[in-house]
Parts: C-alpha cells; sequence; structure tokens
C-alpha cells in the first residue's frame, strides 16, 4: 500500500509539473490525456529502476574536454 | 526511356548507364515525370526538386560523353527524406506544419555526398512530422497528408520515413534516402515490399538532418534490393568532422562477401509471438530458404528491460531537442491530434530516469555483443503485422511482447537489413530483418542478398504500376 501511494504520489507530482509549465497550451480533454500518460510513465519506469547497477558504471556516452588548437 | 526502367535496380541502371544504353537526363526526367504523376497519389511528395536534379544529371552525361566512369550511384535518380537539410531555396519541412517553408543555406552530408557520386536529388519526400517523435499513433500525422502504400492505398506506408517507403515502392525512383531513431527505415520497408537498411549508428553523418534523438538516429537507404543498399551505403558512409559520432573507418560494400562457411543465424524465442499467421508462416518459409546456406537457432537476449531503456533515451532527447517548440506551444500547430499533447508528459520524466537508461544502455551493448558474437545475424518478421488500414491506430494492432529487438537493435545502435518475405492473403508484403554486430553492415547484407538470390518476393511490384 505504501509503494502505491508512493507511485501515486510521484504521478501527482509529475502531473503537476507538467500542468504548471504548460498546462495553458492544452485544453482540459489533452491535460487528461497527459495524465493518463504520466501515470503509465510511471509504471514504465518500474522495471528500468529495479535493475541494480554499480559504481563504476557510466553512463554510455563520453565527455571529452574540448579546446579549440587542440586537433586530437 | 521505357516504362519497364521504372523498377530496374541501381545495380542494373549502372551498368546501362555505363554502356550507354540509358541517359541519365532521360532517367531523370522519367522519375521526375514519375513523380509528378504518382507522388501526390501517395502523399509521398513534398518538392520536386527538377532543376537541381537536371543539374547534376547533365553534368554527369558531359562526364561520360567525355570518357569518364563516374561511378556505381552517377546518373541514378534518388529522393531525400525532407528531413534533410537542402540549399538553393528548397525547403526542408520536417514533414510538419510549423515548419512547412523553412529553409536552410547548407546541404546536409548525405545530399552532398549522393550528388558528388552524381546521383541528382530529383525529390524531398513526406515524411511523418517530425519525424513522429511527438507520439504520433495513426498515419494521418503528416501536413501532406496520410501516407498511401502503393501495394494498397487504403493502407499505410509504415513510418517515419513514408514518402521514401511510397515512392520506391511506386517506382518514382530507384531508391531513396529515409531515417531511423526507431523503426523509421525498417517499418516502411517492410510494408512497402522493399529493402530497406538501418546503418550503424555513426556510419553515416547526421549533419543537416533533423535531430530527433542525438544517440539514435541513424541514416539509410531504401532500395529495391539489398545489394542496392551496399552500393548506397558505400556511397553515403564514411567520417565527417561535421558530425562527432561518425565512425572513423570508412566503409567498402563488399558485394561478394561470403564467410566461407554456413552463416550463423540467431532467432529470438518468441520472435513471432503475437504475428499474424502470414507473418509467421512467410518468415519460418524465409527460414527454411535459406537451410542451406544457415544454420539457424533459437537465441535468448538476456533479460534486461531494452525497451525501457531505449524508450526512455528517446523520449528525454526528442523532449529536449524540441524543448523551445514544445514550451512554445507549437505542437498545437501538428496534423495528429495526438501530437498536440503528446510530447508534453515527456518533459517530466527525471534526470535519474535517464541517467539510469545511459548507464544501463552500457550494460545492454556488451550483454547484446556478448550473444550476437555467436551469430553472423538475429533474424526476426521486421514487424508482426502487415501494413495496417490508413484509418486505424497501428499501436492497437501491437500485440506481443512488444518490440525488443528494435529496442536492441536501435538502443545499441546495430544495422539490419529488411528484406521482402512474401505477401498475406490480401496482396500485402511482408518482411524479415537481419540484426548483425556493429559495422558488420556487409554480413546482414550478405544474408539479405543470399535470401534474394533464393526468392523473387522482391522483384514484385504493384500491378496497376507496372
Amino acid at each position: 500500500m505504501a509503494e502505491r501511494t508512493g507511485k501515486s504520489l510521484e504521478q501527482d507530482l509529475m502531473y503537476a509539473v507538467v500542468k504548471e509549465k504548460y498546462g495553458h497550451l492544452m485544453n482540459d480533454e489533452q491535460l487528461e490525456e497527459v495524465r493518463k500518460t504520466v501515470v503509465g510513465l510511471s509504471s514504465f519506469f518500474t522495471p528500468l529502476r529495479a535493475v541494480r547497477l554499480t559504481n563504476d558504471i557510466e553512463p554510455f556516452s563520453t565527455f571529452k574536454p574540448y579546446r579549440s588548437d587542440d586537433n586530437g | 526511356m521505357a516504362e519497364e526502367l521504372a523498377f530496374t535496380p541501381v545495380r542494373e541502371l549502372a551498368s546501362l548507364i555505363r554502356d550507354g544504353g540509358v541517359s541519365p537526363v532521360e532517367l531523370t526526367e522519367q522519375c521526375l515525370a514519375r513523380l509528378d504523376e504518382f507522388g501526390p497519389t501517395y502523399n509521398s511528395l513534398v518538392t520536386l526538386t527538377s532543376d537541381r536534379a537536371l543539374e547534376t544529371a547533365r553534368r554527369v552525361e558531359s562526364e561520360l560523353a567525355a570518357g569518364r566512369n563516374p561511378g556505381p550511384l552517377a546518373g541514378i535518380p534518388w529522393g531525400a527524406k525532407d528531413l534533410l537539410a537542402t540549399s538553393g531555396g528548397i525547403p526542408t519541412s520536417w514533414g510538419a506544419a510549423p515548419f512547412s517553408g523553412q529553409q536552410f543555406d547548407q546541404d546536409a552530408t548525405v545530399v552532398t555526398r549522393l550528388e558528388s557520386a552524381g546521383a541528382p536529388l530529383t525529390a524531398k519526400l513526406a515524411m511523418i512530422e517530425l519525424a513522429g517523435g511527438m507520439g504520433y499513433n495513426q498515419p494521418n500525422a503528416s501536413f501532406t497528408g496520410p501516407p498511401r502504400n502503393p501495394w494498397d492505398r487504403e493502407r499505410w506506408t509504415g513510418g517515419s520515413s513514408s514518402g521514401s517507403g511510397a515512392a520506391v515502392a511506386a517506382g518514382l525512383v530507384p531508391f531513396a534516402i529515409g531515417s531511423e531513431t526507431w523503426g523509421s527505415i525498417l517499418s516502411p520497408s517492410n510494408n512497402c515490399g522493399l529493402s530497406g537498411l538501418r546503418p550503424t549508428y555513426g556510419r553515416v553523418s547526421r549533419y543537416g538532418a533533423m535531430a530527433l534523438c542525438w544517440t539514435l538516429d541513424k541514416l539509410g537507404p531504401l532500395c529495391l534490393t539489398a545489394d542496392d543498399c551496399g552500393i548506397v551505403l558505400e556511397a553515403i558512409a564514411g567520417p565527417d568532422p561535421n558530425d562527432p559520432t561518425t565512425y572513423a573507418q570508412p566503409f567498402t560494400y563488399d558485394a561478394d562477401y561470403d564467410p566461407g562457411r554456413k552463416f550463423r543465424i540467431g532467432v529470438l524465442k518468441d520472435a513471432t509471438e503475437g504475428a499474424q499467421d502470414a507473418v509467421k508462416v512467410n518468415f519460418e518459409a524465409a527460414l527454411d530458404a535459406l537451410s542451406d546456406y544457415a544454420d539457424v537457432e533459437e537465441v535468448e537476449f538476456p533479460d534486461l528491460p531494452y525497451i525501457q531503456a531505449t524508450r526512455t533515451i528517446l523520449m528525454v532527447e526528442s523532449a529536449s531537442a524540441f524543448e523551445d517548440f514544445i514550451a512554445e506551444g507549437g505542437p498545437a500547430g501538428l496534423t495528429a491530434p495526438e501530437d498536440h499533447y503528446g510530447p508534453y508528459a515527456r518533459t517530466a520524466i527525471l534526470a535519474s530516469d535517464y541517467i539510469k537508461a545511459l548507464r544501463l544502455r552500457g550494460v545492454i551493448v556488451r550483454e547484446v555483443d556478448a550473444v550476437m558474437s555467436g551469430y553472423d545475424a538475429i533474424a526476426a518478421p521486421t514487424s508482426l503485422t502487415t501494413a495496417t488500414p490508413i484509418d486505424e491506430q497501428f499501436r492497437r494492432t501491437l500485440t506481443g511482447p512488444g518490440d525488443v529487438i528494435g529496442a536492441v537493435g536501435n538502443g545499441c545502435g546495430l544495422p539490419s537489413v529488411s528484406v521482402p518475405s512474401g505477401f498475406d492473403s490480401d496482396g500485402m508484403p511482408t518482411g524479415i530483418q537481419f540484426m548483425s554486430r556493429a559495422y558488420d553492415e556487409n554480413v546482414c547484407l550478405a544474408i539479405g542478398r543470399r535470401y534474394q538470390s533464393l526468392t523473387y518476393w522482391h522483384t514484385r511490384h504493384p500491378a496497376d504500376l507496372v
């Protein structure tokens, strides 16, 4: 029950963020569709979040310091 | 020029041009005429680029007259998905009404490379608005109208490279360039009965192409044969200082690649779960057809959230790529009603989930490569269905565990070729895809080529257009 409350709370907060930032751009019907999507997203992330990764696993993208005269 | 050249593969056209049997200018004029006549029928045409095409064709003709061999794509007309930037006042619409008049001062690298190879750009081709990145779920999602399939105008082409699919399938151009973030080359290849290649991520420069997702976008060819895909890939691939993600090694197409043994093909467990009967039957028949040339066995990827990882990256990067457009209410000007609100929810996705997906991606690429190192390719139906009706929500027709191979292939940036595998009882094409390890385009193309040497599906074309 506590987990469901947590998920519901997250959904409410996600939806509140979208509504606050972009609510003026949509009508009630469209906002309802956004709310449904937010609810779906919250569950969608469950398997992703469930994977445990060790500290050494970095994002699979490379950051490279830059200077304009460095051709290497 | 004879009408029957309309469905002639690139390799044959090149030979005819070289031998003087076909004039590049006449071939280009023929394609321009067919695009003009049939393009609107399929809602596949955005802009005809006649002057530019004829200029290239005349240059090639002069080179031929001077006795020079200008190369395998010289004089071969083509069409570009309308997300590739073109200079000279030719609009680049991204398939979307709000951008319909957009112009650029420079050409996309792919455009430059093909024109340098002597291939006349005849048209900017229709596409799903913003490459489908706003969440469309039915075909009427382009300012040029719902993309109609040459095999049945009441079905759609697949997307988002919809016009590229329709134009090649209708014999309007011998090949076209599309893009894929997730499914946008393979889906129209499947639905339109074409050979389409999604190259390895970084194989082809994305410079000048609309960015949907920086780490997922790939450009590739839609052709009549797998062999043609290799010819086109060689022309467009290679490092580009304008796109730092391009792979440093150039690509040389090996049309004779042979592993010197049977191919090793893995078939994903449950690959046909939820597939239409015809898709299932044709897929199994395709593997049977290859049995003298390939050992086939079932394979499983480790249990990881492939779809969630790739989808998260797609949602977050697309929301960021179009951040200003979304914040300014731009989606309200799009064609598909669901695109009016589709991108907003994803703006609230947490950074921690995106970073988790990127970290997980590092695990996934290694796990997947470990499995794939035992095979030349993983085979699967390109799509679980044939082309669905033009007025139907296609996501409703999707069943089964989801597009795992699409999530793996695009999330890991792996090359895959789709070739036609037969037809259903309504005469709609089905497809089979062969996905190989990163940078092994020559391997998956060799399997596609071998399959097409054993079958005739790729030689069939819509009866009313032949």
